[in-house]
């Protein structure tokens, strides 16, 4: 293990945690994956809003598209046009946040229409103050993931994975998705659209898409979201991915894969159980701590 | 019909939509191949570009089908689904084919498509009269997006030259997932009880021609600066498509409003 190793590793730790962060605050901005069903329900249950409704297929999907189509870009302005690796990354992450943009409006434009009988309107304010922000985040995370991605692919830097820099950008676009899906959209979801609701009351069926539509002045969107979120759901997300990606590459830096393999096999498993102890520790002592709730006592008051 | 997962009335048969989505697609990549050799140049790969699009209205439009009966977060599964059983068989029918690859591909993909829905409907019995024949658009359009995308980067039928300028280069990720959101997110996202046949399709036209974007891009690095066309065509088609696609929104919905508070009864 060479320094220039250790420092890209670094680097590259670094660079997903800031585009496990921006890959969440997009997410939360457009209302994405799993918050996104409680906002399309609202309208059906008689709350219309003025929030967006970013329905792409589920995160893992669309930010694999967003990191291959980066990737692809800056591959063809790299070994077609001999352009330098930085801004080709650039320009690659910039197409990436024009197609999240073109996907988000018509989205928003599309599950709004069809929810006509329930007086939902398309609102183009909310599209031209939301698409820009969500264009902007998705812009940090193509532009982080490829950046990673050819970290591990340039010929020239030691790393050298065998897979193509558009394939491994197009893996890491899916792990980024589903690590933004599964971390911090909980606290999307369950802390901001139901924060009408006692904290940590869990959601009852029964109000399911009885989100929040009123703002604490004026009516709510989605704008707020990355304020919100860039508290605890963003910060977490970029953290999951940051080790994720770190902890992934630093145990076959330290070992070799073509010597070392099975070592470098051993220290994963390794790591899975001891995040498996750590995390059942933790859900032991947070139950003891806040919960179990065993009768209902009534509604608290605010 | 489920109101959840919508799906209106289909105004256009799904027979035609079909006939065109697999003529269109196979004219289109046999065109490109024939047209490109003839001339010996890479011009015509934006004909295969045109055939995808075809083939992803046919895909939208069985995903539309399926997910009426209430498969409301499957849609992208089976999105995901279709392209993964056309790779494999536009692979398969590639290499053994030769020229007649992507005919052998097809329907290979539409096999596949058929006994996978048999296992769906009769072993894990999900009852869903459509099933078997909804796979099988879905696998035939998937093989035909794949094979059309190849084709319009790599400029010619010809397995070693789509996997040299396709596989190896990395580039067939782009190819397999803008395949993928192009056949899944018209549906996907103009899902609810409101929705209609025609505005789904014509959005599906603009996802198609993004798709056929993506491929132009990667085709700059292939065919060269003949990808171009390839590029600009997919850019006229999606903004007259996303204008009309605009105009039937305004149609649909219950208001287009340029900003505003919420409808009565709302607060």
């Amino acid at each position: 293990m060479d320094m220039v190793s250790m420092g890209l590793l670094a680097a590259m730790g670094a660079l997903a945690t800031v585009a496990g962060a921006s890959e969440d605050l997009e997410s939360d901005v457009g209302s994405q994956s799993n918050p996104n069903s409680q906002v399309q329900l609202a309208a059906q249950v008689g709350h219309p809003h003025r929030i967006y409704n970013k329905a792409i297929s589920g995160e893992p999907p669309s930010n694999a598209l967003y990191a291959a189509l980066a990737a692809v870009t800056a591959s063809v302005l790299m070994s077609g046009y001999g352009m330098n690796a930085f801004f080709a990354i650039a320009i690659g992450a910039v197409a990436a946040a024009i197609f999240n943009g073109i996907f988000s409006v018509t989205a928003y434009m599309g599950r709004n229409t069809s929810q006509a009988r329930f007086n939902q309107y398309v609102y183009l304010d909310v599209l031209r103050t939301h698409t820009t922000t969500i264009m902007a985040h998705a812009y940090i995370t193509a532009f982080c993931v490829v950046t990673i991605s050819y970290i591990m692919t340039a010929p020239w830097l030691p790393i050298q994975h065998p897979f193509p820099m558009p394939l491994v950008a197009f893996i890491w676009g899916l792990a980024i998705g589903a690590i933004g899906s599964s971390t911090g959209d909980v606290h999307y979801g369950a802390e901001r659209e139901f924060q009408a609701y006692p904290f940590g009351s869990g959601l009852n069926a029964a109000n399911s898409g009885d989100i929040v539509t009123k703002a604490e002045a004026g009516l709510r969107s989605s704008i707020d979201n990355a304020w919100f979120c860039a508290r605890f759901g963003g910060p977490v997300t970029g953290m999951a991915f940051g080790l994720t990606v770190f902890l992934d590459n630093w145990r076959t830096t330290i070992f070799d894969p073509a010597t070392q393999g099975w070592l470098a096999i051993v220290t994963g498993v390794v790591i899975v159980i001891l995040f498996n102890i750590y995390n059942r520790i933790l859900e032991i002592r947070s139950k003891k701590r806040y919960g179990p709730y065993p009768e209902y006592a009534g509604d608290i008051e605010a | 019909m489920s109101v959840a997962a919508g799906g209106g009335e289909s105004k256009i048969d799904k027979t035609k939509l079909m006939m065109y989505g697999l003529g269109g697609g196979v004219l289109g990549i046999y065109l490109t191949h024939v047209l490109n050799t003839i001339t010996g140049s890479g011009y015509f790969s934006f004909l295969a570009g045109l055939g995808v699009i075809a083939a992803v209205v046919m895909g939208s439009d069985a995903v539309r089908r399926v997910c009426s009966y209430g498969i409301g977060t499957g849609v992208p599964s089976i999105g995901l689904m279709a392209m993964g059983m056309g790779l494999v068989a536009a692979m398969f029918g590639l290499s053994i084919g030769g020229v007649a690859g992507p005919i052998i591909g097809i329907a290979v993909a539409m096999g596949f498509g058929y006994f996978v829905g048999l296992l769906a409907n009769k072993i894990i019995k999900m009852n869903i009269p459509v099933m078997e024949e909804v796979l099988m658009t879905l696998g035939g359009a998937g093989a035909i997006v794949l094979i059309g995308l190849s084709v319009a980067v790599s400029g010619e039928i010809s397995y070693p030259l789509i996997l040299e300028s396709v596989v190896n280069t990395g580039y067939i990720a782009i190819l397999f997932i803008a395949g993928t959101l192009a056949i899944l997110h018209p549906f996907n996202a103009n899902l609810g009880p409101d929705e209609t046949q025609d505005r789904t399709l014509v959005h599906t036209i603009s996802t198609g021609a993004l798709a056929m974007f993506a491929a132009g891009l990667a085709s700059l690095a292939t065919i060269g600066a003949a990808g171009l066309l390839t590029v600009v065509i997919a850019v006229i088609i999606w903004i007259k498509s996303f204008m009309w696609y605009f105009a039937l929104v305004k149609r649909d919905s219950s208001g287009v409003v340029g900003t505003g508070l919420l409808p009565e009864g709302g607060l």
